[in-house]
């Protein structure tokens, strides 16, 4: 069998497949040009922006996404930040009331105690007026009823109205002078 | 001298055998020392696979310059 | 499959023979442009994969529909898994043309080896892989070059700690393997492994045909099993063609990291 394949090979014109024929270099070379000018010009560039493309669009969501978290944990920052204001505030506000009550009660009491005071003031001024009044007319009463006891119990010697004033006096002026001594 | 035994046709289908032998050897070689890697370290596998592969195309063409040489020689 | 290579009339089976890469010349024939069913595939796969890609990223969009993640896919798969993580991003983004027109073009033409009607891979004679290794050269020595002469000839030829005398020895080794083995294992990796495949296929199925019409009796079993052996090669020849078109840029990538490198 192996004879026969040699015997074929014999008969035609023996061809050696190492040493390259012109036609097939510049065929190859043809065809190789041709695909890589088609891949260099056409398809990778094509290829490239597209892979471009893509990675700017994942990267551009990827970068909304970022600034959508960061707009979230903004308005999170605010809305604490008002929360804590306004405890503040609350804060404040409790702590002015309280001083507003204490000022209030301060104020009210010592309105209360001049009050007092001024009430205490006037009930001694009319008492006084008052005991005025009294010893001025005790004194006028005592007198004419002293005198009209005293002319009951001593009888007609002390008619004389002459007498009887000078009584009247001296008795008045001994009961001031126990009343000073009672002091 | 009696001639024993004779060869027809060409002898270059022994002399490739020959050839053969060495690359042959040498990818088993290759081959199973980067399957035992990957055995070793599954992580580097494809590492391992691209060296396997450039390893095997050097000890490969030893087997193709054997198939030559017969074209070479016989011009 | 050449029909001419498995001539069922002689009762004798015929294997594929390397003629196969080098049919007749359709147009141009005599002159430097010839063309033949080869070429006419290449301008077939180059017009498909532009068709595909125009296709799919013709209307671009942020969040993509089915042809456009398939090709974002594809095309990630240069972007992400050799470029960007063998070169990093801006060296990555640099080179990132070259190498994936390399990958595809590598792959459309590879992938004729088993598409019926066209059985054979464009890319399996030395023309393409040459040309493309040449490219992968001269991409890896300019980048070298750009950066800086000093060191990319330093790293290059001689190695970081090694003592001096050791130079002798190691340099000469470092000029053929940078300058020498690079582009011709490049070439060779791809050409030899996209015209055994295509020779194995061409084997199993010509066997197939031999032995379903022109042996007899009981060899009438045989056809089962290399039609089974042909089609799983054509599947192992599927995985090849991704293989090599991601190797192939994969060691291009490694050549241009390496030379770009500050120190080894």
């Amino acid at each position: 069998m192996l004879n026969a394949v040699f015997v074929a090979n014999a008969a035609e014109e023996s061809v050696n497949p190492i040493f390259p024929a012109s036609y097939d270099i510049i065929w190859s070379a043809v065809c190789f040009a041709i695909i890589l000018v088609f891949f260099w010009k056409a398809v990778l560039p094509k290829v490239q922006t597209m892979l471009d493309e893509r990675s700017a669009a994942i990267e551009g969501n990827i970068a909304k996404a970022d600034e959508a978290q960061a707009q979230a944990e903004a308005a999170l920052q605010e809305y604490t930040a008002q929360l804590a204001g306004a405890r503040q505030e609350a804060g404040e506000i409790r702590e002015a009331a309280r001083a507003d009550g204490v000022k209030i009660v301060a104020e009210a009491k010592d309105a209360a105690v001049a009050e007092a005071a001024r009430v205490t003031a006037s009930a001694k001024t009319q008492i006084e007026a008052e005991r005025q009044s009294a010893v001025v007319t005790l004194r006028k009463e005592v007198g004419s009823l002293a005198i009209d006891l005293a002319s009951g119990v001593v009888g007609e010697s002390l008619s004389d109205d002459k007498k009887a004033g000078a009584l009247v006096d001296r008795f008045l002026a001994d009961l001031e002078a126990s009343e000073k001594a009672s002091k | 001298m009696s001639v024993l035994a004779e060869v027809s046709g060409n002898i270059a289908t022994v002399g490739y055998g020959l050839a053969a032998i060495g690359p042959a050897i040498g990818v088993g070689i290759v081959v199973g020392k980067t399957i035992e890697g990957v055995a070793r370290q599954p992580e580097l596998q494809g590492k391992l696979q691209v060296l396997m592969w450039i390893g095997i195309a050097f000890t490969e063409a030893l087997a193709f310059i054997g198939i030559a040489t017969y074209f070479i020689f016989t011009k | 499959m050449h029909i001419p290579f498995v001539s069922a009339n002689d009762g004798e089976f015929h294997g594929p023979t390397i003629n196969e890469f080098f049919p007749p010349v359709i147009f141009f024939e005599g002159t430097p442009f010839e063309i033949n069913r080869i070429i006419l595939i290449r301008f077939l796969a180059v017009a498909v994969i532009i068709l595909l890609f125009w296709l799919a990223t013709r209307k671009m969009s942020v969040v993509p529909g089915r042809g456009q993640s398939l090709a974002e896919m594809a095309l990630d798969l240069v972007r992400g898994g050799i470029a960007e993580d063998l070169l990093g991003k801006v060296d990555g983004r640099r080179f990132l043309p070259i190498l994936t027109a390399m990958f595809f073009i590598i792959l459309g033409f590879n992938i004729t080896g088993i598409i019926p009607g066209l059985n054979i891979a464009a890319s399996s004679t030395i023309g393409f892989p040459l040309v493309l290794a040449v490219v992968s050269y001269v991409t890896f020595i300019y980048s070298g070059i750009k950066k800086s002469p000093k060191n990319f000839f330093k790293n290059s030829l001689f190695p970081a700690g090694v003592p001096w005398p050791v130079y002798i020895i190691v340099t000469p080794i470092e000029l053929i393997s940078t300058f020498v083995i690079r582009p011709v294992t490049l070439t060779l990796r791809l050409l030899m492994n996209m015209i055994v495949g295509h020779l194995l296929l061409v084997l199993f199925f010509s066997a197939t045909q031999f032995f379903f019409f022109t042996a007899d009796g009981f060899f009438k079993l045989f056809g089962v099993g290399s039609l089974a052996f042909g089609f799983a090669f054509t599947l192992f020849e599927i995985l090849v063609a991704v293989l090599q078109a991601y190797v192939f840029t994969l060691l291009t990538a490694v050549y241009i990291q390496l030379a770009l490198a500050e120190e080894h």
